[in-house]
């Protein structure tokens, strides 16, 4: 019952001490995946172009490698 | 000494032509430049309007750019590579996989629920065996 309990109020702590972080990294994602969004629909242009020049390179750097 | 109109002696006159006719071509050339910008402004903003590439990106901005990313990757020359091979082969793999797993999932549940029944069918007959054996009659 001890061996239990001790596992239960370990799983509770690394759960409290946890759960906040991932709150706050959540939070960060959807406001870093809002303001990406934002700035792809304010700039379609830069950001099309800027995508296939990306994989312009990665095309050519495959291409070489193979 | 003899002159004639058309060619003077200085060449002051033919030197004007020359620059009349330059200056005219000139012109020509920059009317046709001019012909030419409109006509691929106008082609390119019909194949924008036909695109309807701000629709797109205001209803899909990530696969619009993924989109791009793509289309530069083979301009760029990547199709025909091992990377595309491998990324194609890990593709099916997670395709295959999100596929078979919730038929894999609705076969299991049936089948639990067919030994569930069989085991509670058996338990039933074996309750009624031993309520038999209990009163002492045969099985």
């Amino acid at each position: 019952m001890e061996m239990t309990e001790k596992i239960e109020e370990t799983a509770r702590e690394i759960s409290a001490r946890v759960k906040p972080q991932l709150e706050e990294a959540k939070r960060r994602m959807e406001s870093l995946n809002t303001s990406a969004v934002a700035y792809i629909k304010e700039n379609p242009g830069k950001c099309l172009v800027g995508a296939v020049a990306i994989g312009f390179l990665i095309g050519k750097i495959a291409s070489r490698r193979g | 000494m003899e002159t004639r109109p058309d060619n003077p002696p200085n060449g002051r006159a033919a030197i004007g032509d020359g620059a009349k006719k330059l200056g005219k071509k000139m012109e020509k050339v920059g009317h046709t430049a001019e012909q030419v910008w409109d006509r691929t402004r106008d082609s390119v903003s019909d194949l924008g309007t036909a695109l309807d590439v701000k629709g797109r990106v205001e209803r899909h901005p990530y696969g619009t750019v993924a989109a791009a990313v793509g289309i530069g990757y083979v301009l760029g020359g990547g199709l025909f590579t091992p990377l595309t091979a491998s990324i194609v082969r890990l593709g099916v793999r997670i395709g295959m996989r999100l596929a078979v797993l919730p038929l894999l999932k609705q076969e299991m549940a049936e089948l639990m629920e067919t030994i569930e029944d069989e085991d509670g069918k058996s338990k039933g007959q074996g309750s009624k065996t031993t309520a038999k054996r209990t009163r002492g009659e045969e099985p």
